[in-house]
């Protein structure tokens, strides 16, 4: 398992396979090197044996928050490349747009904001910091909020999803409404104690055997590509 | 623009926002067959509105809306007859959603809201409410059937909640902070005398973003009712790939940059596809 990134931390520690955003100068945000790493963390983290559940994070003040837009159009061909994956829903850099059949925990430390919503979306188990914030800044910057959006909803009330989306950076959320919403299962407080209870989670999951987990996972996500 | 004169709803702008009024308040805006057909003529006119960026719609007096004129129903000889062809086709035009408005709509819930009152809650974008806000669906404690209200509710909140109201009919009611605690709305309004207030200033924080930008995530989002996750990204995806190009996705990040507030370009309706 390649462990070294640029932009990422990826290491297991027990049966738990970290994936850690690393920018934390650019609030974690995603440049092209981080969308073509992440599709190979998550790959390299769901075929390593060892490793029962995954757990996703940020390094620093920031969980992550979207497309790095200044580093992306000074990069023509990134930008190209990106682009037509976004048009054509060809997207790597989710667990679930990689079809990782492990269980994967969001542990949200800080700011998400926009393309970061798409970790907390394409997730299965989501807790958070008690500091952690939530906004959607796309429509404030002229860009509509699809996929991210799109995915929150299919997963929890509408209502807070569209207001999100139409707030745009004018509004956050905080941890505590998204635990009342159900996009959290979990407010950490204080939050220096976020590693340690996502890892207890992940272990205590980890009980269960991995094909019966990565069934349920299969079913449930499989549910909500029949049900509209 | 001038609005049009309507007898049951009252239209007005203020700044960025189109307020929609219901106006029946002795009938506890009861829906008549007249008010039918003016919601149409309202929400056509508020979306014709270039001025108009985000609607509210509330009520006037005590109730936000009650359903159906039983009154009406039980007295003019026509009953729900006069409705058959429009349920039955499901052709309905007294919502935002029915009418394919794709500006962002708040619904402002400043009092009861039963029955047929839950459509313009699960037909708009954001809903809230005045902390004495009630909501019920009486519908079963009269002899009629919970649908298509009810069905648009389960879509965008949890369906234990939506199935209690409509088997408890009458004999039960729904608190403001209940329908907050399950996402049903997302904000209640205490003293409840600050709603529109509070409605107003919301509106104005939404009215600030890209109304192109928006119109294309409300469709998005709305299209994926309709479909399973990975249809409704693709689907998505043709929303997002309509902003390409658009002067917003420009004027945005440099108004940022600038540290100004954007100039962005008016919604082209008909353009929306």
């Amino acid at each position: 398992m390649p462990l070294t990134y640029d932009t990422l931390l990826v290491e297991r520690r027990g049966v738990v396979g970290w994936l850690e955003f690393n920018r934390t100068a650019a609030r974690n945000a995603m440049n092209a090197r981080m969308m073509h790493e992440l599709e190979d963390a998550w790959h390299a983290l769901d075929a390593d044996p060892e490793v029962r559940v995954i757990v996703n994070t940020g390094a620093g003040a920031a969980f992550q928050t979207g497309v790095d837009v200044g580093q992306m159009s000074r990069d023509r061909d990134a930008l190209r490349e990106q682009s037509r994956r976004t048009r054509d829903f060809e997207l790597r850099f989710t667990a679930w747009q990689n079809g990782v059949a492990k269980p994967v925990i969001a542990a949200v430390n800080g700011l998400c904001a926009g393309g970061g919503l798409h970790f907390v979306a394409d997730a299965d188990v989501v807790i958070a910091a008690s500091d952690a914030e939530f906004l959607d800044p796309h429509v404030s910057v002229g860009q509509a909020s699809v996929y991210e959006t799109i995915a929150l909803a299919k997963k929890s009330p509408m209502e807070s999803v569209l207001r999100m989306a139409f707030t745009g950076r004018y509004e956050r959320m905080s941890a505590g409404r998204a635990y009342q919403l159900g996009i959290v299962s979990e407010v950490v407080d204080p939050p220096g104690r976020l590693r340690a209870v996502a890892v207890e989670l992940a272990e205590r999951i980890a009980r269960r055997p991995p094909g019966e987990l990565a069934a349920a996972k299969r079913a449930l996500w499989n549910a909500l590509e029949r049900t509209p | 623009m001038t609005y049009p004169e309507l007898d049951t709803l009252k239209l007005e702008r203020r700044g960025p926002v189109g307020w929609l009024l219901n106006n029946r308040p002795d009938q506890l805006n009861a829906m008549s067959a007249h008010m039918r057909d003016e919601f149409e003529i309202a929400w056509r006119a508020l979306d014709a509105d270039p001025e108009v960026r985000v609607i509210v719609h509330t009520g006037e007096g005590r109730a936000f809306q009650t359903g159906v004129d039983v009154n009406e129903i039980a007295t003019d000889g026509e009953g729900m007859q006069r409705y058959r062809d429009s349920v039955e086709n499901f052709d309905f035009h007294f919502t935002a959603w029915h009418n394919e408005v794709w500006k962002p709509v708040i619904t402002a819930v400043n009092g009861i809201c039963a029955g047929g009152g839950f459509h313009w809650i699960a037909d708009s974008d954001i809903v809230i409410a005045a902390s004495d806000a009630q909501f019920f669906d009486p519908h079963v404690s009269i002899g009629q059937v919970v649908s298509i209200e009810a069905i648009g509710l389960m879509k965008r909140m949890p369906v234990e909640a939506v199935m209690r109201m409509a088997f408890v009919g009458r004999h039960e009611r729904m608190s403001a902070q209940r329908a907050y605690e399950l996402g049903m709305i997302s904000e209640v309004v205490d003293p409840p005398d600050r709603l529109r207030d509070a409605a107003q200033a919301l509106a104005e924080k939404i009215a600030r973003n890209s109304p192109s930008a928006m119109a294309a995530t409300k469709r998005a989002l709305w299209g994926a009712l309709e479909l399973g996750l990975t249809d409704a990204c693709r689907a998505g995806a043709q929303e997002l790939v309509s902003m390409w190009g658009h002067p917003d996705q420009e004027e945005g990040p440099r108004a940022f940059a600038e540290k100004r507030d954007p100039q962005w370009q008016p919604l082209e309706r008909g353009s929306d596809g």
